[in-house]
This record gives C-alpha cells, sequence and structure tokens, in this order.
C-alpha cells in the first residue's frame, strides 16, 4: 500500500482524510471489514432500449388513445356507463320542409335575376308570378332547371330573349332535394298553386335529362311531355312518417 | 503492499487509494445515520410482528368467524384495518426511513446531519401511529379503507413524516458529485408524493370533507398511489442500489432507468379510479384511469427488463446472497404483480374480479412480495454495515426466506384461484349468495395456512435481528459474510 498512502496523505485539519487515511490501517480494515469487501457504488451502463419494445410501447398508447375515444362518453360530467351513447335521447334531426329549402335555394340562386318578388325584370327576365311555364306541367319546369333554356320565350303575353342556365349535373348541378324545394316554392309563393314537386319526381327527371347537353327552347319544351304524376309520391312520404313534414309546406302556404 | 490487505483477501475490488477515500466516505455516512437508522429498523420489526399477529386474527375469523368474537376490541373490521395500518404505514414507512434515507444519503454521499433529530421524529412517528392504530381497536375507526386511523392521529402522523421526510431531501441538496443515480429519483420523487397524497387526502376525506363521490375519488386516488407512488418508487430504488452493489456490475441501461422512472411518474397517478369501476363517477375518469392502468406495462417491461439484464448469468451469486434471494424474488413478483394488476384495470376483467378476494390478494402480492421481500433485502445488506457485525445464523436466513416465499405464494394462488371462482358465481344469478360464501371457505382456510408460513418467517428475521443486535461480538467480521451456500467463501453479502 506504500504508493497509495504517498498520494493521499492525511492533512491534520480535515476530518475526512484523518478518515481516509484510517482506512488504510490494516486493524481498521478489519474493523471495516464490511465496507472493505463492499463493491464500489452503482453505476449505470448505455444500452441502447430495445427497439422491439418502442414498436410494443407505441402499440400500446394507440389502444389508449383509441379506448378513451370509445368509452370516454366525449368527457361528459353526467354520463356513467361506458357504452353511453350521447345521441341517444335526442330526437332525430328535423328534415326542413322542401317549400322552406326551396326559399333558401330561390334566395340564393334565383332572386338576383327574378326578383324575391317573383315578378322579374320587365324586358329581361320573365317573371315566376301566375306564369304557366311554371305552374303547369311540373317536367316543363323540371326541364328548364336540369338543362336550362335559350331563346325566345312568351310569358304572359310578352316575349322575353334570354339565357336561363341550367341547375341540373350539366350546370351548376345542385342536389335533387334543393331543386325539388325550389321548384315546389315557385310553384306555391306569391298566389301561384300548383302541386309540390317532390323529390322523387326531380330523381325521375334527371334520369330522363341529366344527360342531354343543350339548353331548351320554348317550343321543344312543350314536346314530348310525360303524364303529370300523380300526387302519389306525396302519399308515399307520408306513409314513411314524415306526415309532419309532408304538412309543413301547406301551412306555410296558408300563411302566405 | 499493493494487493489487497489479508484479512479481506475473500472480497473482489483490489484496494487503491481512491478506493479508500471513498469508502471512508461511505463509513463516516453510515456512522451518521447509525442510530436513526437502527430505531427505524427495529420500530419496523416491531410493527411486522404487531401487524402479524393482526392479520391472523384476522385471516382466521374470515372462516371461523366466532373466533375471539365476544369482544368489540377484536371483530374483524378492527383486527383487519389495524393489520393493515400496522403493516403499511408501521413496518412499510419505517423500513423505508431506514433503507430509504441510507441508500439515499449513501448515494448523494452526504452524511446525515443532526442524526439525532432524525430520530426524534421518528419517535413521534411512532407515537403518532400507535396512538392511531389504538384508536382504530378502540373503535374510532374512519370508514375509508386506507385512511382508518382517526382523526386526533393524522396531524402528529403528517407532521412528523414532514420531518422525517426532509432529512432524504436535505441530503440530496448537499450532494456530491454530478451524476445523479436512478435510486436517487425514486426516493427524492417518493419524499414528495407521499406527503402530498396523505395530507391531500387528509383534508378532502377527513379534516375537511369533500361531498359526494369526489371523496371516494380521493380515497382511490389516494389508496393506489401510496403502493404506486410511495412503497414502489421505494422498492425499485432499494432493488436499482443493491443489485449492481452486490454483484459489482452496472445496471444495464441509463436510457431503461429513465424511460420506467418517467412512465411510472406519468402514469401511475391517474390509475387509482380503476377500483370505482361502475361506480357513479363519470365515466371518462374511470376510463382515463384503465388507460392509465394499462400503460403501467411500460415502466413494468422496462424495470424488469433493466434488473434482468443487470442480473443475467449471475444467478448462483444471486441465490448464495441473502440480500439478493429476497430482492430478486421481490423483482420478479414487481413484473407480475403489476401485470395482473393491468389486467385486473381492464373491465372484462374486473367484472369479474372486483368485490372478491382476487383482489386481497393483489394487494398482498404486491406490498409484500414485491415491496417487503426487497425491503428484506435491504435490511439484510444494511445491518452488517452499520454494525459491523455479521447476521449470526445463515439458517435463520434460509427460514426467513423460504417461510416469506412459500407464504406468500400460497396466500396469493389461494385468494386469487378462490377470488375469480367467487367473482364468476357472483355474476351468476342463479347460485344463492351463501353458497359462493361457502365455496370461497377452502381458500380462506388456505390463506390461514399461508400466514402460519409468514409468522414462522418473521419470528425467524426477527430472533436473527435482534441476536446480531444485542449479543455483541458473536460474529465478527472476520469470519467473512453470511452467505446462504456454505460451499464456497467467495462472493457477496
Amino acid at each position: 500500500m506504500s504508493e497509495d498512502t504517498k498520494s493521499s496523505g492525511p492533512h491534520p485539519n480535515n476530518k475526512e482524510s484523518l478518515e481516509q487515511a484510517a482506512m488504510q490501517d490494516n486493524s481498521m480494515q478489519d474493523v471495516h471489514a464490511q465496507l472493505m469487501r463492499e463493491k464500489e457504488e452503482p453505476h449505470e451502463g448505455f444500452s441502447p432500449v430495445p427497439i422491439v419494445l418502442m414498436f410494443l410501447f407505441a402499440a400500446l398508447c394507440f389502444w389508449g388513445g383509441v379506448y378513451l375515444v370509445h368509452y370516454s362518453a366525449k368527457f361528459r360530467w353526467d354520463a356513467y356507463s361506458p357504452y353511453f351513447d350521447p345521441n341517444a335521447d335526442k330526437p332525430a334531426p328535423v328534415e326542413i320542409p322542401l317549400f322552406v329549402r326551396g326559399q333558401k335555394v330561390f334566395a340564393q340562386q334565383c332572386a338576383v335575376c327574378h326578383q324575391a318578388s317573383g315578378a322579374g325584370v320587365p324586358g329581361v327576365y320573365p317573371p315566376m308570378v301566375g306564369s304557366s311555364w311554371v305552374t303547369e306541367h311540373p317536367e316543363v319546369l323540371a326541364r328548364i332547371l336540369i338543362n336550362g333554356l335559350n331563346g325566345p320565350i312568351e310569358v304572359k303575353g310578352n316575349t322575353y330573349n334570354g339565357n336561363m342556365p341550367a341547375f341540373g349535373p350539366g350546370g351548376l348541378n345542385l342536389s335533387d332535394k334543393d331543386l325539388a324545394g325550389v321548384m315546389t316554392y315557385i310553384r306555391q309563393e306569391w298566389g301561384n298553386e300548383a302541386s309540390d314537386m317532390t323529390v322523387a319526381m326531380v330523381t325521375d327527371y334527371q334520369a330522363a335529362y341529366a344527360s342531354r347537353s343543350t339548353p331548351w327552347t320554348a317550343p321543344e319544351l312543350k314536346e314530348g311531355l310525360g303524364p303529370v304524376p300523380e300526387p302519389e309520391p306525396v302519399v308515399e312520404e307520408a306513409a314513411e312518417g314524415e306526415a309532419a313534414e309532408a304538412e309543413e309546406p301547406h301551412a306555410e302556404e296558408a300563411a302566405h | 503492499m499493493s494487493t489487497a490487505p489479508q484479512s479481506n483477501s475473500q472480497s473482489v475490488n483490489p484496494y487503491s487509494s481512491q478506493d479508500a477515500a471513498e469508502r471512508a466516505e461511505l463509513s463516516q455516512i453510515d456512522a451518521s445515520i447509525r442510530s436513526s437508522a437502527l430505531f427505524f429498523t427495529v420500530s419496523a420489526i416491531f410493527w411486522l410482528l404487531a401487524g402479524t399477529v393482526f392479520a391472523l386474527i384476522a385471516a382466521y375469523k374470515a372462516h371461523e368467524p366466532s373466533f375471539m368474537g365476544d369482544s368489540a376490541l377484536t371483530t374483524f373490521g378492527r383486527m383487519r384495518s389495524a393489520h393493515l395500518n400496522a403493516m403499511a404505514l408501521g413496518w412499510g414507512n419505517n423500513i423505508i426511513f431506514a433503507v430509504g434515507l441510507w441508500i439515499m444519503a449513501r448515494l448523494c454521499r452526504s452524511p446525515i446531519r443532526h442524526g439525532g433529530m432524525l430520530t426524534i421524529a421518528g419517535i413521534f412517528w411512532n407515537l403518532g401511529l400507535t396512538l392511531g392504530i389504538a384508536g382504530i381497536i378502540k373503535g374510532d375507526i374512519t370508514s375509508v379503507e386506507w385512511l382508518e386511523i382517526p382523526h386526533y392521529a393524522t396531524p402528529l402522523l403528517a407532521i412528523s413524516y414532514a420531518l422525517i421526510g426532509v432529512w432524504g431531501i436535505v441530503a440530496f441538496k448537499f450532494r456530491k458529485g454530478e451524476h445523479v443515480y436512478v435510486s436517487q429519483w425514486y426516493i427524492l420523487a417518493a419524499l414528495f408524493w407521499f406527503p402530498w397524497l396523505y395530507v391531500i387526502a387528509q383534508i378532502m376525506i377527513i379534516w375537511f370533507p369533500a361531498r359526494g363521490v369526489v371523496q371516494s375519488v380521493t380515497n382511490w386516488w389516494f389508496a393506489h398511489n401510496v403502493l404506486g407512488l410511495w412503497l414502489t418508487p421505494m422498492a425499485l430504488a432499494t432493488a436499482y442500489y443493491l443489485i449492481p452493489k452486490v454483484l459489482g456490475r452496472p445496471i444495464y441501461s441509463y436510457y431503461l432507468s429513465v424511460l420506467g422512472f418517467w412512465a411510472l411518474a406519468i402514469f401511475y397517478n391517474w390509475a387509482g379510479v380503476h377500483h370505482l369501476i361502475g361506480g357513479p363517477i363519470p365515466v371518462w375518469l374511470i376510463s382515463a384511469g384503465i388507460v392509465a392502468s394499462v400503460m403501467m406495462v411500460i415502466p413494468v417491461i422496462v424495470v424488469g427488463l433493466n434488473h434482468h439484464m443487470s442480473v443475467v448469468g449471475l444467478h448462483k451469486e444471486v441465490w448464495r446472497s441473502p440480500t439478493l434471494r429476497f430482492t430478486v424474488f421481490g423483482a420478479i413478483s414487481y413484473t407480475l404483480v403489476s401485470l395482473i394488476g393491468s389486467a385486473m384495470a381492464v373491465r372484462t376483467v374486473n367484472e369479474v374480479t372486483h368485490f372478491t378476494h382476487f383482489t386481497v390478494g393483489h394487494a398482498h402480492h404486491g406490498v409484500y412480495a414485491f415491496f417487503s421481500m426487497i425491503m428484506f433485502g435491504g435490511v439484510y445488506y444494511m445491518m452488517p454495515r452499520l454494525l459491523k457485525r455479521e447476521w449470526p445464523s445463515a439458517t435463520l436466513i434460509k427460514l426467513h426466506f423460504w417461510g416469506s416465499a412459500i407464504g406468500i405464494t400460497v396466500m396469493v394462488v389461494a385468494l386469487q384461484i378462490g377470488g375469480w371462482i367467487q367473482g364468476v358465481e357472483m355474476n351468476n344469478s342463479e347460485i344463492p349468495f351463501l353458497e359462493i360464501v361457502q365455496n370461497t371457505m377452502p381458500w380462506l382456510k388456505a390463506r390461514t395456512v399461508s400466514g402460519v408460513f409468514l409468522t414462522v418467517a418473521h419470528i425467524a428475521f426477527a430472533v436473527n435481528f435482534f441476536w446480531m443486535l444485542f449479543a455483541a461480538g458473536a460474529i465478527r467480521a472476520k469470519q467473512g459474510p453470511t452467505l446462504l451456500d456454505s460451499t464456497s467463501e467467495e462472493g457477496a453479502a
């Protein structure tokens, strides 16, 4: 131990180094036998984390996220069952009546030309009010909306010569529901008193005319019309439990 | 003369001057904490024995209710709660104060200053606990599981804890060296976690009770966290210290240590609410608790792997060293009990195990097979260093080990099989309840038998300990460490 003592000789005023010097004495070492045979204080190696574990942990975290989404009941304080369905006690969403839907579509798409009053602009845009094109055969109206209209047309004694754009798949591509709504609206607003245009009817007309690429002309409109569909689809809808919905437009109508 | 000193030639490390400085430092630290650590260990062993008596009475009454049934003092409810508190706060906390603070001081290379005050704080802790457990037996028990100690004893416990815990934090504050070892992380964190848990639970449940279900949420947040954020980190810290220390080999991976520590810190705190599955609390809270409980698989696998890789290949040394035989048993149990615990939190499993003896088995699996076994290992390592004596009897150590190992295994297997059967039967509405209760009888008797094994083990441990403590000069260090395999003199203690 001779070399060792040289390097760490005792400093008289330092308790630690006194103790340290004593530790190099053989009899002291016997007293401290437990301490002497101890291995060094622990330390750590730096082996990498096995990559398999990282995949396992990622999978666990993913599972945890999925589980929380499924069984957290949207973090509501008043939900106590893991199978809580936040929509269970709510009524089915209310279907907007066709007439009301049509009113909105008209305001967005049509009122710029035909005016909110449905009176049109004399000499430029034909009126809707009392127009036989609007109120008579639904197929005529459907043809105009789906494919558009080109060239002169006589409405209530005045001739208009303009372009009506298409709103079917070849044009602005409104949905069948929107088309049915807007047609129902113009047939029943401003004192017009024609029948509903149901979604089923529009779907049928779409099937017939959606592929047509050219707009109609006034004479063409009157040719080859099918029979006016009976109001069966309306009854059918009512039978499906949407009676309230079917009645809604009439209530609206009565209000006007 | 540069070779190892003759009388200690079985020691493995060659002796050097740098080593001498380190050992001198350790010798000083051991001396600074000797009296308080001894006080805590002695207290812990007394509580262990008292808790064992309470446990035996409660276990026997579970299948023989008329046993000691004439006295209110020894009814099941009071004995069971006295057992729980004696074990958790008496044995558990005292042994943590002994082993945990000793390891902290050693790793910080910082002697405990004014150790006498630490002992005084410890005396108050044990006075408070004695008052509390006497209160439980007298009938002042609260109705809250894990917080049964009556309100007049808890402030004393909280204050004396604070006076004890602060010593570990002070040691850390005055640490030397740049690197902070993984055991220090766990101990430092737990020294903050426990007072937070205890004080919040006392305030919200006992002192100024919160309303309605908030109490039960707090209750299980506390009860589960006492296991996971107090006993668990302290036992892991001890295992992380003892394994490399005895084997003289570094811990496998620093990165695994980091991952294991932080995953525990992040996930455990959420897990307690899985005790309330099916209860009237917002379901997202329970689901979050379930996810966190399952996430505990991460720290468990990481710590298990880290320990396993540090030990692998040295199984003979582990088996021969009393310290490591207990510690490694505990470390293996940690992996097992935690994986079972994660599974128990899943709703489909919990439907069966909830309200059955399965949970009781699980609790003992954690606190005994994991925590207590590692702490036994800690005592076996610490005492020779503090007393400068060797353990008098290897036979008693073996008796302790086998009594504990067989006892706890029988108990966990019996309660978990019996509990599972009980749970399946309770979910079947066609089986009358009394029939189910009667079907648990053989399993409860098996638990009492396991209690006898554990009692024998604890008596062996106590005898060996006090023999070592009082029979001065009985076994001196020259004879070498007390090992469990006499064929070889080489190795560690």
